[in-house]
Parts: structure tokens; sequence; C-alpha cells
């Protein structure tokens, strides 16, 4: 099935994809430039910010539990579950990186597999 | 055998201190991560202070394509084939951390315009070995061997890639990862049959950026190991515990009788010293802790974050940078137990101690040096990974790194940075782009192993 994509931040241009493809590929096919780095979801680099809509992205390993709370979505792994809009790009990462000496993770924000869930905590 | 003839390298590292100055200078520089849609590239640096060109860039080499995140690199020959004719010092080995891709550069041809003869893809290194993020580049003999921080879907431990000199995959070269949890950096030392590793993480963990919070839950490497170099086995590892969290840059001394080596572990800010005594044993002991700094906006004070350590040709000297305080710091190891300071300066940093040096705002702090085979000229770039930029620089972003040169007392100790070399990476062509490891055509501080 395709679904509609819609990039925010390139005039609300849209593209049909293909709901089984990763949202990179069918992207970039269609001439959009993205950066990307290691293209199995671990590094972080091509993440863009997820502004309406669902994917499935349960291949990443690279975003922590307040990445994916704000909404941060790992192109390279991730298929699109509905239509989605998206803000990509650098611009899209103000709230990626965070200086984690100032701004700590909560045991619940950390990545998947370290993380305790909110509702096991006292 | 000749040694005195003609193959890459020097006889000895006091040779190799007698060897003509650098004149021009390898560089990696990075769009990956910055924003900017361009190939990471491999800058030569004009570094003749007779040249109309000092100080500035004078070539470009951009690589196929984008997002390889550029790190180090090593050479095809060092001064290990030095007693061999048929060999030479010419291709320059650029590994892509994220794509894993091998970019074989063509130094030797025209050194001040290098060119890609070879891309080993990142595709095949996993498909033929299962291994991902490809870092430390060492020329074991006639053969390469690259240490790979994780799996093929960025896992660790990882392991070694072993590829031959036409460059082609020959597999894994180690029999064995042990116990050994992470990869990251190796150094040997053959006349002890020793191979010593260290540890930073897997790539998933530290690709993405540095949650402190990994660390408490084991995520990053707190261990040395040591191998048997013949049979390609770890035999003993080092737990540094607190003292060594985040072990990175691994250096023995360049003598190559010599069984002394250090590590600098960059979150404890500490660096370690093993050596092997009189019984035979591998001991270690922490010889310089450098201490944690108040900031005003930050609720805990700042760890240097040693990023990088180097010896000197003739091993008096070592040198290292705490990347989040801003300083370079050379000390006196002419006795490896007993360190003494001996010199000082201060670049970028976030304790704002030199913002600006010779007209340039640093951004980042001290990262990624190499020092001169005679060991009076220090280079120092201020990139360390452009996720760990973007957290703790963000303005490098527009404001791109930049190299600066430091000039060594080696004869009373001492430090200045050399007010006339600047190359301002903010300016590049492309935009701002981000530096990182520096070498020289003719073998460096940290690119040659004495067999």
């Amino acid at each position: 099935m395709m679904r509609k994509i819609t990039i925010k931040n390139r005039g609300d241009v849209t593209y049909k994809v293909d709901h089984k493809k990763p949202l990179l590929d069918s992207l970039k096919a269609m001439g959009v430039d993205l950066p990307y780095g290691c293209k199995y979801g671990g590094c972080i680099t091509c993440a863009a910010k997820l502004l309406k809509g669902r994917v499935n992205q349960t291949a990443q390993v690279a975003l922590n539990n307040r990445q994916l709370n704000n909404g941060y979505v790992i192109l390279c792994v991730a298929r699109p579950v509905t239509d989605c809009t998206f803000e990509i790009g650098v611009e899209s990462h103000d709230l990626l990186y965070r200086n984690p000496f100032i701004d700590p993770l909560e045991d619940h924000e950390l990545k998947a597999d370290i993380a305790t869930p909110l509702e096991s905590r006292k | 055998m000749n040694s005195v003839c003609c193959g890459p390298g020097y006889a000895s590292p006091a040779e190799a201190m007698t060897a003509p100055s650098e004149k021009i200078l390898y560089t990696i520089a990075i769009y990956t991560g910055t924003g900017i849609q361009k190939p990471d590239y491999l800058c030569t640096i004009d570094a003749d202070p007779e040249s109309s060109s000092y100080s500035s860039v004078i070539s470009r080499l951009e690589m196929p394509g984008i997002g390889d995140e550029l790190h180090h690199m090593g050479w095809n020959a060092c001064s290990s084939c030095h007693g061999d004719i048929e060999k030479e010092r010419k291709y320059l080995i650029v590994p892509g951390v994220r794509s894993s891709n091998l970019h074989i550069i063509d130094c030797g041809t025209d050194p001040r315009k290098p060119s890609l003869f070879k891309v080993i893809e990142g595709s095949e290194i996993k498909a033929k070995t299962n291994l991902s993020a490809p870092h430390t580049i060492h020329c074991l003999g006639s053969d390469i061997i690259i240490s790979m921080l994780g799996d093929a879907v960025g896992n660790a431990p990882g392991g070694y890639l072993h590829i031959n000199e036409s460059f082609e995959i020959v597999g894994r070269w180690e029999n064995s990862m042990g116990d050994i949890k992470f990869s990251y950096d190796f150094w040997y030392q053959p006349r002890h049959n020793i191979m010593v590793s260290s540890e930073w993480a897997a790539p998933n963990t530290f690709m993405p950026g540095f949650d402190l919070e990994e660390v408490g839950h084991l995520k990053y490497g707190r261990e040395l190991h040591f191998w048997d170099l013949e049979k390609k086995i770890p035999i003993q590892s080092m737990y540094l515990g607190e003292d060594g969290l985040v072990p990175l840059e691994v250096r023995f001394h360049h003598d190559p009788d010599s069984t002394h080596g250090f590590v600098g572990a960059a979150l404890s800010a500490n660096i370690i010293h093993w050596w092997k005594d009189l019984a035979g044993e591998w001991r270690w002991e922490k010889i310089i802790d450098v201490g944690n700094e108040p900031h005003p906006e930050w609720p805990i004070p700042v760890p240097g974050v040693i990023s990088v350590i180097l010896l000197s040709m003739d091993d008096k000297y070592l040198y290292f940078c705490n990347w989040l305080h801003g300083d370079i710091r050379q000390y006196d190891i002419s006795d490896p137990h007993n360190a003494k300071l001996t010199g000082q300066v201060w670049m970028g940093g976030l304790l704002d101690k030199a913002p600006k040096v010779n007209g340039v705002k640093v951004t980042g702090g001290p990262q990624m040096i190499q020092l001169s085979l005679d060991g009076k000229r220090l280079y120092v770039t201020t990139s360390l990974f452009s996720t760990w930029d973007n957290q703790f620089y963000p303005e490098i972003r527009t404001n791109g790194g930049c190299m600066l040169m430091v000039n060594c007392d080696i004869k009373n100790g001492g430090m200045e940075i050399d007010p006339n070399f600047i190359v301002d990476f903010g300016k590049e062509p492309n935009g701002p782009s981000r530096c990182h490891e520096t070498r020289y055509p003719g073998g460096d501080c940290t690119s040659d192993i004495w067999l």
C-alpha cells in the first residue's frame, strides 16, 4: 500500500511511498536529499522528526526513549504505518542532542534495553 | 635484508627523529552530521613555512558518497617493512566509521593531490566478516589489520579485519575475542609478542551520541586487554574500574624493546601506565589524574575527557588533550612511573580559558594531535565525533573545526601555540566542516611500529 509523506520543512512537498520500504530508500529514490550513515538503524545520522502519523521502527537501536517521545524517527529502517508528516535534516534536530552532564536522562528515558518503565517505578 | 636501504620508514625511532620536517599534512574533514549534504574529504595542508600557501588547504579529495564519518586512518606500510625494498608507504587507508567503507587513497603518485585508488565497500566487509565500524589501522609486516568496533549491525565486541597488501579482504584476523566486551584502539610490540587493545563501546551505543547513564549500565568499556600477538588470542584482561572509564588511545613506547605503554581513560581523565615487571607479569598503575573543573552552568564539575594521547618518538614526552577542559598537556615520562607536567596550552574548551586563538574562534576543544618526528611541532584539531560534537559544542555546526600548531620545547619542556599557523575549517568552500586525525607522508608519532 502507498502512504502519503509530507515534508513540512521543504514547503509541504508530498510523496507517495510503499509502506513496506524504509522511508530513507523511498524518499532518496524520489530525489529527497537526506543525511544518512550506517543504514541499519544504529547511528542516528538520518533522524527526522515525525509531526503527524505513525511509523514502524522496531529495527532502530539508536534512539533513547526521550528522543522517541520527542518524535524522532530513524528513516533508514522506519516504515510508514499511516500517512506521515516529517521535518527532515538537521533543522529537525533541535531536541535530538543534549549535553548529558547538564541534562541527564531519567531511568525511563534511557534506551529500551536498559530503561525502567515508568509504571514499575515507585 | 639490508636495513639501511630502502623500504618504508626508518631503521629505528632514533633514525626517524632525524628525518626531514613534514612539508604537508593529511587531515580528514567531515560533513556527516553537520547538515551539509556533501561527502567527507581528505585535505592536504601545506606545512612548509617557506611556502606561500603555508597553513592552508592545498587540495581536497571527496569520498564517493555521503555519510561515511571519516575518523582515523593508517598507512599500507610503515617502518615494520623498512628492510623490504619491495614495499612502499604509498596508500592511506581511510575508513568511514558509520558506513564501514574503506577508502584506499593513493598519496604516493602526487603527494600534494591524493587520489582515490579503491573502495572496499562496507557491505562487502559485513558480508564476509560480520564486522563494521572500522577504527584503528596498523600494518603488520605487509598485511593490514583494522580494529572493527561492531558486528555487521553495530553490536559489540566487534573484532579485527585482516586485509592483504592488494587491499583484498582476507577475513577475521583474530582467532578469538575471548571475553572481551568492546573494541577500540590497539598497538603491539612484536619483540615481546604482545598486543594491547582498549574499549570504547558498541557502535550502537556511541554512534548516536553520549548518554552518560549508559556508563553506569556497563555500556562503555573499562578494561584493557593483552593479546598473544602470534596466536592472535587475548591472554589477560585488566579491569581498570573507576580509574579507567572509557580507555581509548593506547601507545606503547616506540622503543621496540620496551614493555611500557600508556592509555588515556577518557571519562575518568586519567593516564594509565602498564609494563611487564621483572617476574614477567603485566602490571598497571594510574600515573596522571586530571581533576574535574567547576563550571557556572553545570550541576557537576566538568571532567577533562582525555580523547587522545601520544608519545614523542624518543619516548620522553607524553602529550594528551582534555577535550572538554580545552588544554593540551605535555608530561616528561623519562621515568614512566612518575610523570612530570612540563607544558600546557589552552584552546577552546568549555572553561572559557582561550575562546579565540590566532584570530579564530575555537569551537570544540583540542582533540586529535599529531607530533612531528623530531618532536617539535604538534598539530591539533578540534572535532571529536559528529554526534558528540553536536552535544557538547553545538556551535561547531556553523563555526566548523580548526587546526592549530603547538611548538614544543624538547630540551627543557614547554609548549607554545604557534602564532602563524591556523587552518579555519569554518571557511571551507562547501561550508563549515570538522577536522579530525592528521598524518604525514613520511610517517608520524602514531603510525610506525618496529619489529
